[in-house]
């Protein structure tokens, strides 16, 4: 994905937080910044995640709360939620700015990959080795299971529902996928 | 006067249209509302004017009422909240009854709100003077009543908002009675150490205001006493207190304290917040006033040690001491009943009440005292070992959202934090001290002088970011997760000790005081002043006032200050010796009524009593604050609110809708 991180703030936009606020969560505004959620993160002691932070870039309207890795570290244990002092739903936040993140393009590289994987093949985890077939017959069930698999014309099915929903061109056009299109061309 | 109320003569209306600079004219046509209220019944003229609350538009409806043009009044401008009064004494000066002029309120109800809408703020306006003129055709000439008041005034709380204005109204002359709850006075502020930002010992500056009001001959002090009803209005309140029994003569006791001494029961300390001890017979500190001992029934064994000659020389316990209940009349009431400090063992994640080296702002305060459990030197609770490392939490409980939470912010916290950590740092300089907060509140006067000097001087560091967990060591070191927000990196550090700087609430039976005294609570809990700029000491009900932290949290020099004003505004009603009262209170038409007491079970301010001789309701003019609950509640239409009766508002509605049978098909 691309870095849009930047030691400079040449620009505030109110973009983000009125997206926040047109979705339920206008309390974005009563946050001051306390850091209790930040101090509570079992996630954030081990990794980069700063809850505090994606909520004042957020604030900010700065892009790069989007683009940045540091969005998908959160596990959505709730923790920062149950303490918050002004009483905002934080994970909340955090996953409708994922969404944000994926309508704007940022997908990490896995989470393409997964989704195409998904588009192409009706499964997030297919079956693509032969070990999980020898696997399947010593339990004594089919070598392939009763899914697309078996099925492979259901594949074109599920491409329709994934069509119906715009989620094709959400993968299709992803700023990341870009940035690999290209580099495939070269 | 009877001039004025003279109802005969034919009803000639002046409707004077304000443009309030461009506030009104800005956005509607105002001649063309003058051409329109021209067009009523009854009106006599119509004027514009820029500013009709300006004297020359006072002027001017002053030489038409005294040319016989006019009889009645209609301003069509701002809100009635702040000029009805202003012209209510212009048509009154010209011999016109006030209460024959009417406010119609084109600028809040018009044109403030339809700023992008003119042709609609137009409509709006000429439905306003329309309803005006026809309100004030039916409007009938009422009297100003004047009641006395008696110069006496009830103090609740004798804190150190109490005690001041007691000493004020009691230098000016008036008896005051200063209730309180607690065998002494002093309040909260008897607790504390020193006091923010001139380090002054609180002791010192208080004690010699304790004696003062001991000393004072107009001050009839009651301690160990509570309010228990307060019947009447103001200048003239029945008020009964509920003297608690002391067990111990309050005239013979010469406060020697061998009883205390001698006394074999030892129980906690409510002055130290449970941090000392006392005995069973105590005062709850040296310099308590009044200096006379109590027993605390509900810890007595009834042993009998103090009660022998040898121990009380006087002969001074009571066992048999009853409980009693005194009355007493003022004319005024202020309450100062402060406050209680928040508590955080809901907050589990502070772990307040599991670990004993986490303590709340109280109680470090207690032991920084020097006639403190620990005299001055401050030691972990768990081993009694000064600590190394102190940690403060700021804005426990406050600026919190959640159930139970407080939304505001107490004020004071800042500062008595900073004031705590530079005291601690003054004798242990080698200590840590970290201040966590989010914001710091410095706004009084030498405040920020006074946080500046704590970093500079002291070396307190300040880390902004909240503490979100608190966890023990196996030493009962306390290990606390922080987010360092200006540097965004977590922060996990041992401390000694951490103090948990908890905000103030209103009193845990403040509802029971504003229930007996019929006075509002803010959303905050606190009682709620009469206006939040204009009137910051009244309350809504007439002759009550509020001072201290019992309105809303404030340090020392607000409270004291507030407490002045106070005991200014009672004062001054006192001063009068009478009040006058609005005559909108209600009336009961004796003729109609059924006795069916349907409106005193509503009456949200007890005005209304019943004779029973008569077998009707009687409504007491000065309780009455006309809010009409029991005009609209009756029955059998046998209550009339003045000003606002079913004739004068029927014709304000039938003139907003025309009435529908008048509809041009007649089937709506």
């Amino acid at each position: 994905m691309e870095d849009l991180k930047s030691d400079r703030i040449l620009e505030i936009k109110d973009d983000i937080s009125n997206e926040l606020r047109k979705a339920g969560y206008a309390e974005i505004g009563a946050c001051i910044q306390c850091g209790n959620c930040t101090a509570g993160c079992p996630s954030g002691r081990r990794t980069a995640l700063r809850t505090r932070s994606i909520i004042r870039k957020a604030i900010l309207g700065l892009e790069e709360v989007l683009s940045d890795k540091e969005l998908w570290l959160c596990t959505t244990c709730y923790t920062c939620f149950e303490r918050c002092p002004r009483n905002l739903p934080i994970t909340d936040m955090i996953i409708f700015l994922r969404n944000l993140a994926v309508q704007r393009g940022y997908i990490l590289p896995n989470h393409l990959n997964l989704c195409r994987m998904f588009y192409d093949t009706g499964h997030g985890v297919p079956i693509n080795d032969e070990k999980w077939n020898i696997m399947r017959e010593s339990y004594g069930v089919n070598r392939v299971p009763p899914t697309v698999h078996t099925d492979p014309k259901y594949v074109k099915e599920v491409q329709e529902l994934i069509s119906s929903v715009g989620f094709d061109k959400t993968i299709a056009w992803g700023k990341y996928a870009k940035k690999e299109e290209k580099a495939e061309k070269k | 006067m009877s001039n004025s109320l003279r109802n005969d003569e034919e009803i000639k209306i002046g409707v004077y249209v304000c443009h309030c600079g461009i506030n009104i004219a800005g956005v509607i046509d105002v001649p063309a509302l003058t051409e329109y209220a021209k067009t009523l019944p009854n009106v006599a003229l119509a004027k514009e004017y820029k500013f009709i609350c300006s004297s020359i538009g006072q002027e001017m409806i002053k030489e038409d009422i005294e040319a016989g043009l006019i009889n009645r009044v209609i301003v069509a401008a701002c809100s009635p909240r702040m000029h009805e009064p202003t012209f209510r004494m212009v048509v009154k000066e010209v011999g016109v009854n006030e209460f024959l002029f009417e406010m119609a309120n084109i600028r809040e109800h018009a044109t403030w709100v339809n700023l992008d809408d003119p042709e609609g703020a137009f409509k709006i306006a000429k439905d306003h003077v329309r309803m005006a003129v026809a309100k004030l055709s039916e409007l009938k000439p009422l009297e100003v009543e004047r009641v006395k008041v008696e110069p006496a005034c009830l103090v609740i709380g004798a804190g150190i908002a109490g005690m001041n204005a007691s000493i004020d109204l009691a230098k000016e002359g008036y008896d005051v009675y200063l209730v309180e709850r607690t065998a002494t006075i002093g309040g909260h502020m008897a607790q504390l150490d020193k006091t923010f930002p001139t380090m002054d010992c609180s002791a010192c500056i208080l004690t010699p205001r304790m004696v003062d009001v001991g000393r004072e001959e107009k001050i009839h002090l009651m301690t160990y006493s509570e309010v228990e009803k307060v019947d009447g209005y103001v200048g003239n309140f029945d008020v009964t207190i509920k003297k608690k029994p002391h067990y111990v003569d309050q005239e013979a006791c010469t406060g020697c304290g061998l009883c205390a001494i001698e006394c074999p029961v030892i129980c906690a300390n409510e002055f130290e917040v449970g941090l000392g001890i006392r005995k069973a017979i105590y005062i709850p500190f040296p310099q308590a006033v009044p200096g006379e001992f109590t027993i605390d029934m509900t810890k007595c064994i009834k042993c009998g040690i103090c009660a022998t000659p040898e121990v009380c020389e006087p002969d001074a316990i009571r066992f048999d001491d009853k409980l009693e209940y005194v009355e007493i009349k003022v004319g005024t009431i202020i309450v100062a009943t402060g406050w209680d400090l928040y508590d955080p063992t809901e907050l589990k994640q502070y772990g307040y009440g599991k670990y004993p080296n986490v303590i709340n702002g109280l109680e470090m305060e207690r032991l920084l005292s020097s006639f403190g459990p620990l005299e001055g030197k401050p030691a972990r609770p768990s081993d009694l070992e000064p600590p190394h490392s102190i940690g403060f939490l700021q804005c426990v409980g406050s600026r919190n959202f959640r159930p139970g939470g407080n939304n505001y912010c107490s004020r004071v916290c800042c500062m008595y934090a900073t004031k705590q950590a530079r005291q601690y740092k003054e004798k242990h300089p080698e200590a840590s001290i970290y201040i966590f907060y989010m914001d710091i509140r410095a706004f009084g006067k030498g405040y920020e002088e006074f946080y500046e000097s704590a970093g500079r001087n002291f070396g307190i560091k300040y880390i902004r970011g909240r503490i979100g967990e608190v966890y023990e060591d196996e030493d009962h070191s306390i290990i606390v997760r922080a987010e360092d927000t200006l540097l965004q990196k977590q922060i996990e550090i041992k401390l000694d000790m951490l103090v948990l700087s908890c905000g103030l609430v209103a009193r845990y039976d403040a509802d029971q005081i504003a229930s007996i005294l019929t006075i509002q609570r803010s959303a905050d809990g606190f009682f709620m002043e009469a206006h939040p700029k204009l009137r910051p000491v009244d309350t809504l009900t007439d002759g009550i006032f509020v001072a201290g932290v019992a309105q809303g949290p404030k340090d020392i020099p607000d409270a004291v200050a507030q407490a002045k004003g106070a005991a200014s505004g009672a004062a001054s009603l006192m001063a009068m010796g009478e009040f006058a009262i609005e005559p909108y209170y209600s009336v009961v038409l004796e003729y109609k009524c059924s006795g069916c007491k349907s409106c005193q079970s509503l009456c949200p301010f007890n005005a209304i009593s019943f004779d029973v001789f008569k077998n009707i309701a009687v409504i007491n003019k000065a309780l009455c604050k006309g809010c009409g609950t029991c005009a609209a509640a009756c029955p059998s239409d046998a209550i009339v609110q003045n000003h606002f009766s079913d004739d004068q508002i029927f014709a304000m509605i039938n003139t907003a809708i025309p009435p529908l049978a008048k509809t041009e098909n007649g089937s709506k």
